[in-house]
């Protein structure tokens, strides 16, 4: 460890490490993006359900900016008026007085809306005043005539409107009046019946790059992760709160598998292929292959609620913990030990380890003073890398033993369709790993002196 | 693949030769065989339009135990009755019991067996259709990774260690959330988180095989690299891809059996996970068989996978054992 500990080079390469970190962080980003505001349907609709009203729906997106443009652009939906297209049927459009669905016959799949007194439409809330908002609708006036659409009674545009007599596109722009008024839009058809096939009502954006992309980059830069829906708590102290008792979970089950399967391990490979060996590796493999939730429902049921060795569930003094960390490290212990028995017969069979037996050093000292050492490399690598993992806890361990960790936190927020809480967890697991493996490399460098950082 | 039959064929008499892994492979065949009977009822009973055997409720028969433990060859106690039957007699009624609910019911009376079996058909669906998203993703990337480098390298670095990076289960759940609950959710986030090893590891091949004399022959000879890559090199890296296989085969049926448990995964129909979920609830009040039924389906399956898998990676390229932690 002489030279290359040098002060200058290991901050070189930290410093390198994270500009490199940087595009896998945004390539983090971009991922959580995609997956909950491009890929799934509106998270407000997944969080509130589906019979939220339009104004809690557009509130929440508000919030979080799910209502702006996704990437960029100026135009963007409302809620205030759902988009419709009168072949899927007429949704709330039934009620709009002066209007009919037309089922059947010639314009099947149309609102044919009659000549006469204004019809209002259902809008869900008030437009919002001073925005500029744009009607797009697909319309046909079969037998001729014309129309004018009313915001709270004004016309929008001097003139009313022609259409033709086949499906044509229009598009109206226009200005939600100024004064706290209602913000009513209505249509005035004289002379023939108007047929409408589809509706769409958009807002303008005051500016373009204000998008669902940007909104999130900045909130992150502010190291905000929204607010979680259930319980109304930011979501950056719900994970602050859950850490520790996480922690009290996994750092045992880190430590304690770690030792035990390394011990194991070693153990085998002295012992390779004996029956001693052949048996753990037999049960290490059994063991892997029994699923946790199985050790965990019979831990459960067995120690803890026939045996009484445990308690059942809670999270009031350490006795509670005794149980999942048993159960956390008995379920690991299979892939670990099989894993660590590996690399231990790899070195076993060096040259190094012939020479210290030949010199007469007893097994103890020939294992933990020269094959563990060397063995530690690859061990390094792979445990470093699990840490963060520590952090986003045990889904299941905690969701079954009631420790208020982060698993169980996610777990719930999954139940319940908390985007926020999820994508929180996900954020932070993931950042967590990149500096972990930061950290390995310079392990790495720690425990193998060949090993130069650049 | 002229030259490979060797390795293939002495692989396959390598595996066949050991006792423990012939009667895991007999596992394998016959849980295939299941899968597929349950399939063919599965499709049966909704071409019918009917409630599949499965699913039927018998509330007279709730917590039926298992036939082994319903004394099927005692004497008839029924109503106090002591009538004395024949030999003959008692093992037809005995076989008759045998075979009536053999694992027994559930808390509405289904038949236990009937819905591990349905399970089987969900593990094994689970198993493929996650292997055919995540291996073909893993291939080319990492194919095409080791064979370009440079930028193609690059972005392909990028982009599975950005995906390496996600929190694994969580991952998996967040995509199943934000695609919706059911088996399409459980496909796809299994599929779509778990090709970032084979990728590593065909990458890391390609690389080494790419300066190799017969790609250089191949690419003297003026063949396209998509043929280069395919037709010659893919085949002699595809043992990572059927180690790969067996060996995730095993993990993607846990996962789903994680996921149904937590309620993200199947929805109404007898996943493993589900039956799980059903049966804790009824182990508290001492109904331990369809419990023990359902683990000991997934133990087998799981174990013989693992062990086959682990067989085939010995076999077929014993240097993969150290790399990759399973």
């Amino acid at each position: 460890m002489g030279l290359q500990w040098d002060y200058f080079i290991v901050t070189r390469y930290i410093i390198r490490r994270l500009l490199y970190m940087i595009p896998t962080l945004i390539g983090v980003i971009l991922i959580t993006f995609i997956l909950f505001n491009m890929v799934g349907g509106s998270p407000a609709v997944m969080t509130l359900g589906k019979n939220a009203s339009p104004r809690a729906l557009e509130e929440f997106d508000e919030q979080r900016g799910f209502n702006k443009p996704l990437l960029a652009g100026w135009w963007t939906g409302t809620r205030a008026l759902p988009d419709t297209d009168f072949r899927d049927g007429a949704g709330i459009w039934r009620e709009v007085a002066g209007a009919e669905w037309v089922q059947a016959g010639p314009g099947a799949g149309a609102l044919r809306v009659a000549p006469g007194a204004p019809s209002v439409l259902p809008d869900a809330f008030p437009l919002r005043t001073g925005t500029t908002y744009r009607l797009q609708f697909v319309a046909c006036m079969p037998a001729g005539g014309s129309m004018r659409w009313l915001i709270d009674g004004k016309p929008v545009g001097m003139e009313p409107e022609q259409a033709a007599a086949t499906w044509q596109r229009h598009v109206i722009t226009f200005q939600a009046p100024d004064q706290p008024q209602r913000g009513r839009m209505a249509v005035e058809v004289s002379g023939g019946a108007l047929e409408l096939r589809s509706v769409r009502l958009e807002r303008r954006m005051s500016q373009v790059y204000d998008s669902q992309l940007v909104h999130y980059f900045r909130q992150l830069a502010r190291l905000d992760f929204g607010e979680s829906v259930a319980t109304n708590q930011k979501v950056g102290t719900m994970l602050r709160r859950g850490m520790l008792p996480s922690l009290m979970l996994t750092v045992p089950i880190f430590f304690g598998g770690l030792v035990l399967s390394i011990s194991l391990a070693l153990v085998c490979a002295y012992l390779r292929d004996r029956w001693t060996d052949r048996v753990l590796v037999v049960v290490a493999v059994a063991l892997m292959s029994v699923n946790y939730l199985v050790w965990i429902i019979f831990g459960q049921f067995f120690l803890a609620y026939q045996l009484k060795w445990f308690p059942i569930w809670g999270f009031e003094s350490w006795r509670y913990l005794l149980l999942p960390v048993g159960i956390g490290i008995i379920s690991g212990l299979g892939g670990d030990l099989r894993f660590y028995r590996t690399i231990m017969l790899d070195e076993f069979y060096k040259d190094y380890v012939r020479t210290a037996f030949a010199k007469g050093l007893g097994p103890v000292s020939v294992l933990f003073k020269h094959v563990l050492p060397n063995a530690m490399i690859p061990i390094v690598t792979s445990t470093v890398v699990a840490l963060p993992f520590l952090y986003t806890g045990s889904l299941l361990l905690e969701s079954f033993f009631g420790i208020p960790g982060l698993g169980g936190l996610s777990v719930n927020a999954i139940n319940s369709a908390d985007v926020d809480v999820v994508r929180g967890v996900v954020l932070v697991g993931s950042v967590l790993y990149m500096v972990a493996s930061l950290v390995s490399d310079l392990c790495y460098a720690v425990v193998d002196p060949r090993v130069k950082l650049r | 693949m002229g030259s490979d039959r060797s390795l293939w064929s002495e692989a396959w008499r390598d595996l066949r030769q050991r006792r423990m892994i012939r009667a895991c492979l007999w596992g394998i065949l016959v849980f295939t065989l299941l899968a597929a009977y349950g399939e063919g009822v599965y499709r049966w009973y909704r071409l019918t339009d009917r409630t599949p055997p499965y699913q039927q409720v018998n509330l007279q028969e709730r917590y039926l135990p298992p036939s082994l433990f319903r004394q099927p060859f005692s004497y008839d106690r029924a109503g106090g009755s002591t009538v004395h039957l024949g030999y003959r007699e008692r093992i037809r009624k005995g076989v008759q019991v045998l075979a009536h609910r053999p694992l027994g019911t559930d808390n509405l009376g289904r038949d236990v067996l009937q819905r591990v079996v349905q399970g089987a058909r969900i593990a094994f669906l689970v198993g493929v259709v996650t292997s055919l998203i995540a291996i073909p993703i893993g291939v080319i990337l990492g194919c095409l990774a080791g064979y370009f480098g440079g930028w193609v390298d690059e972005v392909v670095v990028w982009v599975y260690s950005t995906v390496a990076c996600m929190p694994g289960l969580l991952f998996i759940l967040a995509i199943s959330m934000v695609v919706g609950k059911g088996l399409t959710g459980v496909y796809l986030g299994i599929g779509l988180t778990t090709w970032v090893g084979l990728c590593r590891l065909i990458r890391a091949e390609v690389m080494k095989h790419r300066d190799h004399a017969y790609v250089m022959a191949a690419r003297s000879l003026g063949y396209s690299p998509w043929r280069i890559i395919f037709r010659h090199i893919l085949p002699n890296v595809f043992h990572i891809v059927i180690i790969t296989f067996s060996l995730r085969f095993p993990a993607s049926i846990g996962t789903e059996v994680f996921m149904s448990f937590l309620g993200i995964g199947v929805q109404g129909e007898p996943s493993w996970g589900v039956m799980i979920g059903n049966a804790r609830l009824r182990l508290w009040q001492g109904i331990w068989w369809e419990m023990t039924a359902v683990t000991a389906a997934i133990l087998i399956v799981v174990l013989a996978f693992n062990l086959v898998g682990d067989a085939l990676r010995d076999a077929l390229d014993p240097r993969l054992r150290a790399r990759d932690n399973t």
